[in-house]
């Protein structure tokens, strides 16, 4: 900011009539305001550790925030690095379709059927609380470390997660609608398309926000673990072969996948249920 | 006249455990076809079970609805509903043609005669061209007409109305009413309505069935010979109707009772 344009603000605010005192906004402070709020954190956070990397006692074993964020802006162009990204979304992805393709239907038929409802509710619940994580080295004992341990990896949580959803769902539709749905001689498919589904969207959509966070979650805990291809094998290897300042790169890199991917789910959920107040 | 709808001998208790209700006893009615019947009653007296029983959605516990010659089993072929609830028995998440779609493609209604049933029973209920627009976004009157558009244009042969305006204002109510009315004039649909409003019972029916006691007997059948086409004042305001008004009132309230009271 230079002294003649804070000079003409003054003197053009100095022409508004009623006296008004024009905002003496100091020159930094309007340049901060340039700045989405939400930086000002993440700033202080680099500031905190460039600083803490300085220290006698962690040095060379913290790396440093400008080392970091050098090996994260050269691994950008690295097409090994695109390599690892792609395998770790493709196995989400892969792992989420299969998942939900088979969540879904399971899940309806458990909603509409009382005594499914009732009997495997202990089971899935019980297979809902394992952490995701434990069965990786099942999965690698089985699989190898492959892709398709990836997958399953990835698969196997959201299964239950979905399933459960739905099956609340679904059975939360509304008893009048039901109702008015037999009067139009609505068999079981159309009580479903017209009731069920619909109802429990909502619930499968949160299941679904959930699901897509766990399977970016378990995708880089399967090559973290299990060594699936992927940023996770990336970052195993990384931390294997004592490379600090690139497992702390891959540590950014995931952060801002991750956060790349709750964007797109925050995006889409109102759009695909617009019917529910969020 | 033929019988449309003959209500033969039905009682129905309800059982849960080792409790029994006993709600409908021996409920005995031929409904003509063409008329417009309604079925009044104190709160609670079982005017719902009755039409629960009509639309087959539950057996009776003994006796049987005969429509068309046979026994129902289950919704019968024909038959329309527009209930009080119009917020949950439209489906938000689809939009008012789509709403209207729902029974006629259960019907295989071809898509081109679809779309003329759908724009006109929407004009007949006075929403023409709001095809587009989403239950949500309409007020609980316009809700109510999109229910009874949803009826009328599957053709039906019986329309089955449980308490269809208890959720609106006074006013809508009244045009509400005056619609009905017009359909009847249109269509000539055989038409039975559950309400607790008695005015409007008069106002609207050919027949009167009124529900008492408990469990319940029909205490008294009362045909309304009010002129046609009626009208919110001068109908409401013939002295016929005031006598009409007083005789089911009293019948509802059991102050007139010809069984005993707790019989």
């Amino acid at each position: 900011m230079t002294r003649s344009d804070s000079e003409e603000e003054v003197s053009a605010a100095a022409q508004i009539p009623e006296g008004k005192k024009p905002p003496r906004k100091r020159p930094v402070l309007r340049a901060l305001k340039l700045f989405p709020p939400s930086i000002f954190p993440l700033v202080g956070l680099f500031l905190i550790w460039q600083w803490g990397s300085s220290l006698d006692s962690l040095a060379g074993v913290l790396p440093s925030a400008t080392d970091t964020i050098a090996e994260f802006w050269r691994m950008l162009f690295e097409p090994l690095t695109w390599l690892a990204v792609k395998d770790t979304l493709q196995m989400a992805i892969i792992g989420l379709v299969i998942s939900v393709t088979i969540a879904i239907p399971l899940g309806i038929a458990l909603g509409l059927s009382k005594f499914a409802f009732l009997s495997s509710r202990f089971t899935l619940n019980f297979l809902r609380v394992i952490p995701g994580i434990v069965v990786v080295p099942l999965a690698t004992l089985v699989l190898g470390p492959t892709m398709e341990m990836g997958i399953f990896v990835v698969a196997w949580p959201i299964l239950f997660v979905v399933a459960v959803q739905t099956a609340y769902g679904v059975r939360d539709a509304d008893p009048v609608l039901i109702e008015t749905l037999k009067c139009y001689r609505q068999g079981v498919l159309g009580q479903i398309r017209y009731a069920r589904l619909p109802a429990a969207a909502p619930q499968i959509a949160y299941g679904l926000r959930i699901a897509v966070i766990i399977s970016f979650l378990a995708a880089v805990t399967a090559g973290i673990i299990g060594g699936a291809p992927g940023m996770g094998r990336e970052m195993m290897y990384a931390q294997l072969n004592g490379q600090t300042t690139l497992t702390f790169a891959i540590v950014l890199q995931l952060g801002f996948l991750g956060m790349l991917v709750s964007f797109v789910v925050e995006w889409a959920q109102p759009k695909l249920i617009f019917w529910v107040p969020s | 006249m033929t019988t449309a709808i003959n209500i033969d001998d039905v009682s129905m208790t309800y059982t849960t455990g080792k409790v029994s209700n006993h709600v409908l006893d021996r409920i005995s009615y031929e409904v003509q076809e063409h008329d417009f019947v309604s079925i009044v009653g104190p709160s609670g007296v079982g005017k719902t079970t009755l039409l629960r029983l009509l639309t087959g959605l539950m057996p009776p516990t003994s006796g049987k609805i005969v429509i068309d010659g046979k026994a129902i089993s289950g919704p019968p072929e024909g038959l329309a509903v527009v209930l009080q609830d119009y917020t949950r028995s439209l489906m938000p998440w689809l939009n008012v043609e789509k709403n209207l779609a729902m029974p006629l493609k259960r019907l295989k209604v071809p898509r081109a005669e679809m779309k003329v049933r759908i724009d006109e029973a929407l004009e007949e209920v006075g929403l023409g061209g709001q095809n587009k627009r989403y239950p949500w976004q309409l007020s609980g009157g316009m809700q109510q007409r999109v229910s009874i558009a949803r009826a009328l244009a599957t053709r039906p042969k019986i329309l089955v109305m449980d308490e269809p305006f208890a959720s609106v204002d006074a006013q809508t109510r009244f045009s509400l009413e005056d619609l009905v009315l017009k359909i009847r004039a249109d269509y000539g649909i055989t038409t039975l309505m559950v309400t607790h409003d008695i005015d409007e019972a008069v106002y609207l029916s050919d027949h009167i069935i009124v529900l008492h006691g408990k469990p319940a007997k029909v205490s008294d059948l009362v045909t309304v010979d009010l002129p046609f086409p009626r009208s919110q004042v001068q109908t409401r305001n013939d002295h016929r109707f005031a006598a009409l008004r007083t005789r089911v009132y009293e019948q509802v309230q059991g102050l007139a009772s010809t069984e005993p009271e707790g019989a």
